[in-house]
């Protein structure tokens, strides 16, 4: 059966990707964060805008081409995220 | 014994609250809906809890124009409480709604649990249904993610709903009435598992999470 992602987990996923697939410190191509995000490009697109926006991930043009760095304010959203991914999973619940 | 369901009344009102307050903070910090409607759950059933407790304790006779409405006010505290579990299977029936799974069952249960006698028996069978409900949603969601905690939360739903069996079955039988009262406080204790585990969670001990 396939799995019902809540936008929160997408996010969730998409800044995870960023953090350990940025293993050169120079940031993550949007290649990268589609495959492992498992989103459509169209939507990938408008999710990244709305992350560097709210300063989740920062975004840098490395040889004519985007990389993505998770911020500071990324990684305290996705600490808590997952913190409370396994509250709300204690009680059955998606968050 | 009235003592010691009043006692759990006020336990059970911290449990409400302290599950509530950190189902707000994430509210605050994930702008999950499924935490908001968490929150709500348990802000109705403490509250509940305490108009229940206040009631049982005869608080409410001391303040004048409310001793005659002692019954209402308690029937208001178990209405509170009916909204919350009421709540708690909401969350789960978006969930399935999402999956499209048992939404259906949920509409069905109520018809089943509406009794004439009385307002008070109406709410406890209601309670009893949506606890049952919650019950079968956290079983269904242990089957898939094996979290210990989902398990915990599963088994003290099952005391809870237990315990409210027991209440509507034979309400005023002293050794079931104790019985009923250890499984609801068991229940409760269950509940409160996972605040305790968030509370005393290590900084950073979750940061390493698979995609």
């Amino acid at each position: 059966m396939p799995q019902y992602r809540t936008q929160g987990k997408i996010i969730a996923d998409i800044l995870t990707t960023a953090r350990d697939m940025n293993t050169d410190g120079q940031g993550v191509g949007i290649t990268t964060l589609l495959r492992r995000g498992n989103v459509s490009y169209s939507r990938m697109t408008k999710l990244l805008v709305e992350l560097v926006g709210s300063g989740l991930l920062l975004e840098e043009t490395l040889e004519k081409a985007y990389k993505y760095r998770l911020s500071d304010k990324g990684m305290l959203f996705l600490k808590a995220y997952i913190q409370f991914e396994d509250f709300a999973q204690s009680y059955g619940l998606k968050l | 014994m009235v003592m010691f369901e009043n006692a759990l009344q006020f336990i059970g009102a911290f449990v409400a609250f302290s599950i509530a307050l950190v189902a707000y903070k994430g509210v605050r910090e994930t702008s999950s809906s499924s935490m908001l409607r968490l929150a709500a759950a348990f802000v109705f059933l403490g509250s509940g809890f305490v108009l229940q407790g206040l009631g049982g304790i005869g608080a409410f006779n001391t303040i004048p124009g409310l001793e005659a409405s002692l019954a209402t006010i308690l029937i208001a505290g178990m209405f509170l409480q009916t909204v919350g579990y009421f709540f708690l299977a909401f969350s789960h029936v978006l969930d399935v709604v999402m999956t499209r799974r048992l939404g259906p069952l949920l509409i069905l249960f109520p018809i089943f649990a509406i009794s004439p006698t009385s307002v008070e028996t109406v709410l406890r069978s209601l309670s009893f249904y949506f606890i049952l409900y919650g019950v079968l949603e956290t079983g269904l969601s242990y089957s898939k993610n094996r979290n210990p905690n989902t398990l915990m939360i599963a088994s003290g739903l099952g005391m809870l709903a237990a315990g409210w069996w027991v209440s509507l079955a034979a309400p005023d039988i002293g050794l079931l009435t104790l019985l009923q009262l250890l499984m609801r406080e068991v229940g409760l204790v269950a509940l409160f598992v996972p605040v305790l585990r968030f509370s005393f969670r290590k900084p950073g001990e979750t940061l390493i999470a698979p995609v």
